[in-house]
């Protein structure tokens, strides 16, 4: 299973190689990208399961180049804007959810935070337009 | 008044220097016996012997006895070139070391190499007899033996020091294995202490110096080699075709003797067309030929083998990555730098090795090549791979143990931060503050974006000789992810094994700043995942 799913990835990845370079992949204008918990302004006590929202588009791993579908990318404390002709930073502030997860735990200091939620292409480049939840705000207890 | 007496006492029986009245206890005791000496004592005296005396006797005044006392040790003896010196705790004798040797790194560096007082330091922890103004037993003998096979400016502890530090002397160790030492039955585990990075460099350049030398050698065989290649290219084609017709004779021909090819050298003219050759040298073959004809013969079979073998060469044999043997041996992962780096924890590392480079294009097509690898990558053939999952890395891995027949696999997470750190346990290898110009990583070098990922090997190599051990790419270990190391093994292997849906990268790669490039530094990343800045570097069992 995994063998063959490697093997068709390999083949839409070396098709892809010698495509133009993918940045921005069309994305439909209706789609929306939102945190389904926490709210904005919430206060939370330790951990906690952050779900992400997407309407209008599907979620897929990343690597698979499907029409209107991506991964999410989970941006904590990130000010830098979003370069749309750069693949999404992979660092402790940028989460990548490349096997399709919609859910995940998080942990963080104490204090005031901000979240923002990325949808990234195949290979995690922000779509064209970006994809992007609103920035919201939590605080740790 | 009587009280503050009785104190008084109490604090001298502590300390265990004897009072008014003198205890008869037993002179046996357990005891850290340090012993060094100077390493070319005698030729430091014999370019200056009253100069080398008045220094000598000044360092042991002003450096070795104050640091001994400092840490709680004593003087037993001082001989002309060395001394001998008892410690309670085996971690304060080790930090005495080290101490020593450190100042004289600054006591030296303003002197010429010849001038250099250096010593070398054996810590032993043995049952001795303590008198007067000596101290006796094989624990004493051991820690000389000790010294005595020390490299100037090192200090070598034994197996039963390195038990007592290891969890408490924050600094690196190298297992130099179990050695025999003269007359001592049992041979004796001997470890290295790696105080700084800046020792490790002083014995590195001592390798290097040897390695041109060799390096240089080699250069001239090959020179020499080439040379001949070019002198012969020509009697080669003219033996060639001279030799086509008379092919059934020529068995005959390989045993007339190499001398008289060298009598040959100078004889024929490359710009000789080959057509007076050929008839000059075919009627030569069936009478036996005088000696200058039948070099040009001898040539031909030898010089029709070298080019051949070359060429056929590359396509049978596989390039290797290119790789380091460490020694393996004791050292604290982890730091208080990040959640995930902690806690801190001891780890022992068995010998194996690792590639000095991350995998680079050229090897990973290689595989590609042999199909075993998922795609053929483009870019550069020295940069190194990246946009690579962990799965690819270990189809990569699995494919080179394959096809060499040897244990080739990823690295574990703790062997490849022993293998960063390279025996420091400071933040970065060279210390403690980042320096710019060391590392590949955002706002570290003047390397343009654009041009990323730069080729392997383009920075300074750590005192393991390894390259981008920090910086550069991202590197997959065989570790799955765990958050922090908590439940952590102590014995090196990869924590987790078969299915996990991420997996460890270390490194921090280009695209990452300073801090990513810490040798503690970790993270996790989906095992199935390509993403742009991830490459690998691969490791061997021995």
């Amino acid at each position: 299973m995994k063998i063959t799913r490697l093997i068709a990835l390999s083949i839409v990845l070396t098709c892809l190689s010698f495509a133009a370079w993918a940045q921005g992949k069309p994305a439909p204008k209706d789609a929306v990208l939102y945190f389904v918990w926490p709210q904005n302004g919430t206060t939370i006590k330790g951990g906690f399961w952050c779900r992400f929202g997407l309407r209008n588009m599907g979620v897929t791993h990343a690597g698979d180049d499907f029409q209107n579908s991506g991964h999410h990318h989970l941006l904590i404390d990130v000010n830098e804007p979003l370069d749309p002709n750069e693949p999404i930073a992979q660092d402790k502030s940028h989460l990548h959810f490349g096997a399709g997860q919609t859910e995940a735990r998080i942990e963080l200091p104490p204090g005031k935070h901000t979240l923002q939620l990325v949808l990234g292409d195949a290979k995690h480049y922000p779509f064209n337009p970006p994809i992007v939840s609103d920035k919201i705000s939590v605080r740790i207890k | 008044m009587e009280t503050e007496r009785a104190m008084g006492e109490l604090r001298d029986f502590k300390s265990g220097k004897s009072g008014k009245p003198p205890r008869e206890t037993s002179p046996r005791r357990l005891a850290a016996i340090i012993a060094g000496d100077i390493a070319g004592y005698s030729r430091l005296m014999e370019i200056d012997e009253e100069g080398t005396h008045g220094r000598v006797k000044r360092i042991e005044r002003s450096l070795i006895e104050p640091s001994i006392a400092e840490h709680h040790g004593r003087l037993v003896k001082t001989t002309g070139d060395g001394f001998i010196a008892i410690f309670d705790s085996p971690v304060e004798a080790v930090r005495c070391g080290i101490v020593i040797q450190q100042q004289m790194v600054g006591r030296n560096a303003s002197l010429p190499r010849q001038h250099w007082i250096e010593y070398r330091i054996g810590i032993n922890l043995g049952d001795v007899i303590i008198e007067a103004g000596d101290v006796y037993g094989d624990g004493v003998n051991i820690a000389s033996r000790l010294e005595g096979i020390a490299d100037p400016g090192q200090v070598y502890i034994s197996g039963g020091i390195y038990e007592q530090i290891k969890h408490k002397l924050v600094c690196g160790y190298e297992s130099l294995g179990d050695r025999k030492v003269k007359n001592i039955t049992d041979p004796v585990s001997v470890y290295r202490v790696l105080p700084d990075p800046a020792a490790f460099r002083r014995t590195r350049k001592r390798r290097e110096h040897i390695l041109i030398l060799l390096l240089s050698f080699v250069l001239l065989v090959i020179a020499s080699g080439a040379l001949w290649y070019v002198f012969w290219q020509p009697h080669g084609k003219l033996g060639r075709q001279a030799s086509a017709p008379v092919s059934p004779e020529m068995p005959k021909v390989p045993s007339s003797p190499p001398p008289t090819a060298k009598q040959a050298a100078p004889l024929p003219q490359p710009s000789t067309p080959a057509a007076p050759a050929t008839p000059q040298a075919a009627p030569q073959v069936q009478p036996v030929p005088s000696v200058a004809p039948a070099a040009k013969q001898a040539a031909p079979p030898t010089q029709a083998a070298s080019p051949a073998t070359p060429a056929t060469q590359p396509t049978s044999v596989m390039r290797e990555p290119e790789m380091k043997i460490l020694r393996g041996g004791s050292f604290t992962m982890g730091s208080n730098d990040d959640v995930t780096e902690k806690p801190a924890h001891q780890v022992t590392i068995k010998p194996f090795a690792i590639s000095q480079y991350p995998i680079s294009v050229r090897e990973w097509n290689e595989c590609a090549a042999a199909k075993a690898c998922a795609f053929v990558a483009i870019g550069k053939d020295d940069a190194p791979i990246t946009n690579i999952s962990w799965s690819d890395a270990k189809q990569f891995v699995a494919w080179l143990a394959g096809a060499t027949r040897k244990a080739y696999r990823l690295p574990s997470e703790a062997e490849w931060e022993y293998a960063a750190r390279a025996g420091t346990q400071t933040r970065y290898w060279w210390g403690d503050q980042f320096q710019s110009g060391m590392a590949n990583c955002k706002n570290c070098t003047d390397i343009a974006a654009a041009e990323q990922p730069i080729k392997v090997g383009s920075f300074k190599p750590n005192p393991f000789g390894l390259y981008d051990m920090g910086g550069g790419v991202d590197q997959w270990v065989e570790d799955c992810w765990h958050k922090n190391y908590l439940g952590a093994p102590a014995d090196g292997a990869a924590w987790g094994e078969g299915e996990c849906p991420s997996h460890v990268i270390r490194s921090g790669s280009w695209k990452n700043d300073a801090q990513y490039v810490r040798p503690s530094n970790r993270d996790g990343y989906d095992t199935h995942v390509r993403y742009p800045t991830h490459g690998f570097r691969v490791a061997l069992s021995p």
